[in-house]
């Protein structure tokens, strides 16, 4: 045992300290956070300013009257504000701190609009061409064409008519939106003063506040996020996926370059080589474990950062364990196998692509298992090995999870598949890595499996 | 070392009836072998005869197909692997490594712990004129001093059985002789030494015994003295005391077949049956000598007569049965 564990310690240390590991461990959450902190800065667009008209033609002036209103800048900036409150509204109170500064933000109006009426009985050809004709600080944004019809019908009914809106290429599509809104909630608020009601009344009876879902079991009650419940089959998965790719991308790697180093002989004079091929799953599979630890770590933290760490089943870590064990163990030894069946890494990736095949399966099976945990293809897939564990974990993320006998009849046949796929490396493993040469196909692995 | 001896349990090497094919090919066939504890044995054959297949199924890299492995009184080198150095004929290192730390780390395999492992590899590396290469990475190292690391390795943890496979191949002359001076330590250490070679001199200057495989076979196994006298007791080296003296007149005498000027003297060869005794004796009587001598065959005219003469058995054989001779020399 200490001859496996000097393997072990050996593979681990030198792995762990490589600067490739390192690199490809921080890469993920150093990515993760500076997207965090990016992407809201991109999409908000905070240094956007844009300032300039937009004609209408209006043929009774009522609209008009109230766009007038709504391009007032103290209008602009309730609606905003109203706009950024209702935001809030929506988000736990902890995650309001962590993003509602950046929420704030968009009060600031980055589009400055003022209206430009033109006279009903205008010609439309001629107010299009000064979209691109006027002299530049002339010309609008865009030219509304407001319908006869858009704040009553002729016949008293609610079909309501609508607008056309010009604007020229290559406007800014947030200046279009911005026109867009405006226009319409002008539109809106002038149907509704037609009518006489009260456009406050009738915007608080549309609203709803934020709601508080709550997932009911035999055994507890607890928050449901919808946004949660979606990413969090895919988060387990992918965290399966990095363990497993880490451990065995690094077992692959060390078995090549023993064997084409030639230094695979000198270890098989002082270690049986069932002992090294079990330091050297070890020592991967702790590899495996310090990055699975710092994701799963960095994770927690940033759900418990958002008060969303109540929406987390904590024995789904549990499972993920369990099921990473198992698919690490099949499929790491598989790929250990073929490290030392071939005799350089190019030849190892022709070898690797079935694997890789199977690995992409759960990715692209990935939104019906969540949609639909319990049909028959997610219950069938979750006892085929080695993608049951990927399936599985999908399924007990998602909003319904499986019964527990399930669960385990998945583990036992993925236990079955690591005990094959031991046997059939134990035996490619002691052939292989002697061999130089032409590299096997599968047949020929299979063949030294079947005569070792 | 002979058959009858293999029922000895102070073997350290014991092989009988050993067997090991690849696919249809034979690449070492009923192979018998006995060495005992504490001798120095070398393992000769031409390339691809089946010395590393052999010394392979000795360490229990690769398993015989039939036969059967005593090392150091166990059945599997498995079971004795800590008492065993092995130096392969492929040497590899972890490039990256630094050449302490990989000395280290095999020698931890092999068993050894403590905090006088660092002092162990300091002198082991002193010992073979690596003095300060601890904290280099093994890619630095030129190939002499890797292989000379890499003695170090296998013997770091002063093995009972020593098995070395071409140890000398790729040294020059100097680290040559220096590896030598090491075995022969090792050796008198108490040590068991196989070591495999194609090169004659080293084997018959090293070796007390010389075992030789040839097409998976054995096909010589005895002590040095005893092969050179088995193999040509039938020349004379021959230098008159009086350089003019009529030396061609010895060939009239019964027992001498033939008389030939060499580079220094005569070579006389001896009848079929003759005594070399009685014929130098009879060639003293005629011209005196200022040297005379029995000729001591080279190993490695040996080595090329048992090669040669095997291959025209094999010759032979391919006339009778083509198509069988043909599959064993492939698996030479």
């Amino acid at each position: 045992m200490s001859k496996v564990l000097q393997v072990a310690w050996r593979e681990f240390f030198v792995t762990v300290t490589s600067k490739a590991f390192l690199f490809g461990l921080l890469i993920v959450p150093v990515m993760v956070m500076l997207m965090a902190w990016l992407m809201p800065k991109l999409i908000a667009g905070s240094d956007f300013q844009a300032r300039g008209s937009i004609a209408v033609v209006d043929p009774d002036g009522r609209v008009s009257e109230a766009l007038r209103a709504a391009l007032e800048d103290e209008t602009l900036r309730q609606r905003r504000e109203q706009a950024a409150a209702r935001t809030l509204e929506r988000m736990p109170p902890e995650a309001r701190a962590f993003i509602g500064e950046q929420v704030m933000a968009q009060v600031a109006p980055s589009v400055v609009l003022a209206l430009d009426e033109r006279p009903s009985g205008a010609d439309i050809e001629a107010e299009k061409a000064r979209l691109y004709s006027a002299p530049p600080g002339e010309r609008p944004f865009a030219l509304v064409v407001l319908h006869e019809d858009v704040v009553e019908s002729a016949d008293g009914s609610l079909r309501l008519g609508t607008y056309d809106l010009y604007v020229p290429p290559k406007l800014d599509n947030r200046i279009e939106g911005e026109i867009r809104r405006v226009v319409n909630e002008a539109i809106v608020a002038t149907r509704i003063a037609a009518r006489g009601y009260d456009p406050n009344a009738i915007r608080a009876l549309m609203a709803v506040p934020r709601v508080r879902a709550v997932s009911v079991s035999p055994d507890e009650e607890r928050d449901a996020s919808e946004v949660l419940a979606m990413l969090l089959p895919m988060a387990f998965v992918a965290l399966l996926f990095i363990g497993v790719m880490t451990g065995g991308q690094a077992l692959l790697t060390s078995t090549v370059e023993e064997k084409s180093s030639r230094v695979i002989e000198v270890l098989l004079s002082a270690v049986s080589p069932m002992q090294l091929m079990a330091g050297k799953l070890l020592g991967n599979m702790a590899v495996s474990f310090v990055g699975l630890g710092i994701y799963i770590g960095l994770g927690l933290a940033l759900l418990a950062g958002i008060a969303l760490l109540g929406f987390l089943d904590f024995s789904l870590i549990f499972y993920l364990i369990v099921f990473f064990v198992i698919t690490y163990l099949a499929l790491g030894s598989l790929m250990m196998a073929i490290g030392s069946a071939v005799n350089e890494m190019r030849e190892a990736q022709t070898m690797m692509m079935p694997i890789v095949l199977l690995l992409v399966v759960p990715w692209l099976l990935w939104m019906p298992i969540s949609r639909d945990p319990d049909s028959s293809l997610s219950v069938t897939l979750s006892f085929v090995p080695p993608i049951n564990s990927f399936v599985m974990l999908l399924r007990m993320a998602s909003a319904s999870p499986p019964p527990a006998w399930q669960v385990w009849l998945s583990i036992a046949i993925g236990a079955a598949s690591v005990v094959a796929a031991l046997w059939f490396t134990a035996k490619v493993f002691r052939i292989g890595l002697l061999m130089h040469g032409k590299p096997p196909n599968l047949m020929t692995l299979i063949r030294w499996a079947r005569q070792a | 070392m002979t058959r009858s001896a293999h029922a000895s349990v102070d073997a350290a090497i014991l092989l009988e009836g050993l067997t090991k094919s690849f696919g249809p090919q034979k690449a070492v066939d009923d192979f018998n072998l006995v060495v005992p504890r504490g001798a120095l044995c070398g393992f000769i054959g031409p390339n691809g005869a089946g010395k590393t297949t052999t010394i392979r199924m000795i360490m229990s890299i690769f398993f015989p197909d039939s036969g059967r492995i005593s090392v150091l009184g166990h059945p599997s080198a498995l079971e004795a692997k800590d008492r065993i150095g092995y130096l392969p004929e492929e040497r590899g290192v972890y490039r990256q490594m630094r050449v302490g730390e990989f000395l280290g780390y095999i020698a931890r395999l092999k068993g050894m712990r403590g905090a006088g492992l660092a002092k162990r590899v300091r002198r082991g590396l002193e010992r073979v004129g690596l003095e300060g290469v601890e904290r280099k990475r093994c890619e630095e190292l030129s190939k002499g001093m890797l292989q000379k690391a890499q003695f170090v390795a296998a013997t770091l943890h002063e093995p009972d059985l020593i098995i070395l496979d071409e140890p000398f191949s790729g040294l020059d002359p100097v680290s040559m002789r220096q590896l030598e001076t090491l075995v022969r330590a090792e050796h008198e250490r108490g040590a068991t030494v196989l070591f495999s070679t194609h090169v004659m001199h080293q084997a018959e200057e090293l070796c007390e015994h010389v075992v030789m495989i040839h097409r998976g076979r054995k096909v010589l196994d005895d002590a040095i003295p005893a092969i050179q006298r088995r193999f040509d007791p039938r020349t004379i080296l021959f230098d008159p005391f009086d350089p003019n003296a009529d030396v061609g007149a010895l060939a009239a005498l019964p027992v001498i077949e033939q008389v030939d000027a060499a580079e220094r003297g005569y070579s006389i060869r001896l009848s079929e049956g003759a005594s070399p005794a009685d014929a130098m004796r009879s060639i003293v009587e005629l011209v005196p000598p200022a040297r005379i001598e029995l000729a001591r065959p080279r190993l490695e005219d040996i080595f090329i007569e048992i090669v040669s003469s095997t291959g025209d058995e094999l010759a032979d054989e391919r006339r009778s049965h083509p198509k069988a001779v043909d599959a064993e020399a492939e698996v030479a």
